[in-house]
């Protein structure tokens, strides 16, 4: 029972910020526009950015606690995508799955993986000033709470398990486009994978107990 | 705002600042000998390894961010020529120069940098590596740049004005600073590109200069040192920021001859 409470939980957030982050694939033009970043093309990498920006900004808005945090972290993932350009994996001519994990990992890790780029970063003018994470929560509630509990789960996840969650839970890649953009086999993927659900289902029903612990105190105060 | 979106501001800002860092990120040329800096690595010719990254590289600590001001200025010439690229914006710092060869020749910019574009550049395609980036301090009541060149020698300039700010240099767990060399000076762990532009890393500074005979202590040492080097490349290790893994080497020194040997600069007795 409680299992399936775990799985129902798992399956409702998954849903939801599926539905609520759902973006138009790449178009077909991104092979160009990459081979051309890759010649020195700026105005083609500025096509990169333009297919991308939203997709990373609302995975990094999920991993976050506000706006100003994952507006760096795009920045910081854009940044790293021309500085990892040998090496960046394009997964059937996107190189998308390389900056959602990469915004994973820097959101995991804000401070460590944005130093690089803090200085860049803060050059660059706002329209609007530093929001508070109360401020800034989600459009509603019930988003603000399911990112809260997706960034819990997906913190207790090992740093290639969260990807491969992020990938193919949240961002519709196959196990075996996901092993692509990890460099890993598609075998160890759907074994990770499996292992990391799992995880994540355990992190959830954690905070599900939590929770119900709290209402319980809540209700005999 | 909804929080949906990206700060409208921040995005053009950060569009603007992609675009500059990937269009005034050097590439190796191979036919194109450039003269980097002036001093930063006490006049040592890096060519033989890589090519050690001046400024005007946006993508790495210590850099310069260029935020462009007005409009590109476009202007062909052959020779030597002076282009008026009008009164600069209150707020302008710098002049971003992008300089075509349109033919072989010697092409100077105002710095003193320089490129050699010969007949088989412009053979093969496209029929040459792009344009070459500069981005030179403007001078108070000078509205124009000048290009030198050698005889006949056709070109084509871009130029615009620019506000320049210097990003910090990362520090490592270690402590080190990392980044490339600016007007503060030059970081522990200088960024090169080696493997013709296929690695990015880090040479120790200490590392270079001992490469480089930077602790010369007289003229007869300097004039000794330049002998030896006649005939001798030094390899240094290229690390990643964290200044311990090891991603390749560096080669310093330009001896290419029948006699010359490289040797990494462990194995010398160097005394620095």
């Amino acid at each position: 029972m409680r299992r399936a409470i775990k799985s129902e939980l798992f399956a409702r957030v998954t849903l939801t910020l599926m539905r609520t982050f759902l973006v138009v694939e790449s178009p077909g033009e991104e092979p160009e526009a990459w081979a051309a970043s890759l010649d020195n093309d700026g105005n083609a990498f500025a096509v990169v950015f333009d297919m991308h920006r939203d997709r990373v900004y609302h995975h990094a808005l999920r991993m976050t606690t506000n706006v100003h945090d994952a507006e760096e972290v795009v920045a910081a993932a854009f940044f790293e995508l021309w500085r990892r350009r040998k090496s960046v994996r394009v997964v059937d001519g996107s190189v998308l799955p390389w900056l959602l994990v990469t915004a994973t990992n820097l959101s995991r890790n804000l401070t460590r993986g944005i130093r690089r780029y803090r200085s860049l970063i803060a050059s660059l003018p706002r329209a609007t000033e530093m929001r508070s994470s109360e401020d800034v929560a989600l459009e509603s509630i019930e988003e603000t709470r399911l990112a809260t509990i997706v960034r819990e789960a997906i913190s207790t996840l090992a740093r290639a398990d969260a990807a491969l969650i992020v990938l193919t839970t949240f961002e519709h890649y196959s196990p075996a486009q996901a092993a692509v953009a990890l460099g890993i086999t598609d075998g160890a993927a759907r074994t990770r994978l499996h292992r990391a659900r799992t995880r994540m289902a355990a992190a959830l029903g954690t905070w599900e107990d939590d929770k119900n612990i709290n209402a319980t105190k809540e209700t005999n105060r | 705002m909804s929080t949906k979106e990206m700060d409208p501001v921040f995005t053009a800002a950060l569009r603007e600042a992609l675009v500059a860092t990937v269009k005034d990120t050097p590439r190796v040329r191979r036919r194109w000998r450039w003269r980097v800096g002036t001093g930063t690595f006490l006049g040592v010719t890096l060519v033989a390894g890589g090519v050690a990254l001046a400024s005007g590289v946006f993508s790495l600590p210590g850099a310069p961010v260029n935020t462009p001001l007005g409009n590109v200025i476009t202007a062909t010439r052959t020779g030597t020529a002076t282009i008026d690229i009008g009164t600069p914006p209150a707020t302008a710092t710098d002049v971003s120069l992008a300089l075509t060869c349109l033919t072989a020749g010697w092409f100077y910019f105002p710095n003193g940098s320089s490129m050699n574009c010969d007949s088989a550049d412009f053979t093969h395609a496209p029929p040459s590596d792009g344009p070459a980036s500069e981005v030179v301090p403007l001078t108070a009541g000078v509205d124009t740049v000048t290009i030198k060149t050698s005889p006949n020698a056709t070109w084509m300039l871009q130029a615009m004005y620019v506000n320049q700010v210097t990003t910090s240099w990362g520090v490592n767990a270690s402590g080190e600073t990392y980044g490339v060399a600016n007007q503060n000076g030059t970081p522990d762990l200088v960024a090169v590109i080696i493997n013709q532009g296929h690695t990015d890393g880090y040479v120790k500074e200490n590392e270079l200069n001992c490469a480089a005979g930077g602790d010369v202590a007289s003229l007869a040492e300097a004039a000794a040192w330049d002998k030896t080097s006649q005939n001798r490349n030094i390899t240094i290790p290229v690390y990643e920021s964290d200044g311990v893994t090891v991603v390749g080497t560096f080669t310093v020194g330009n001896a290419t001859g029948p006699n010359s040997k490289t040797v990494p600069l462990s194995s010398l007795s160097l005394g620095c």
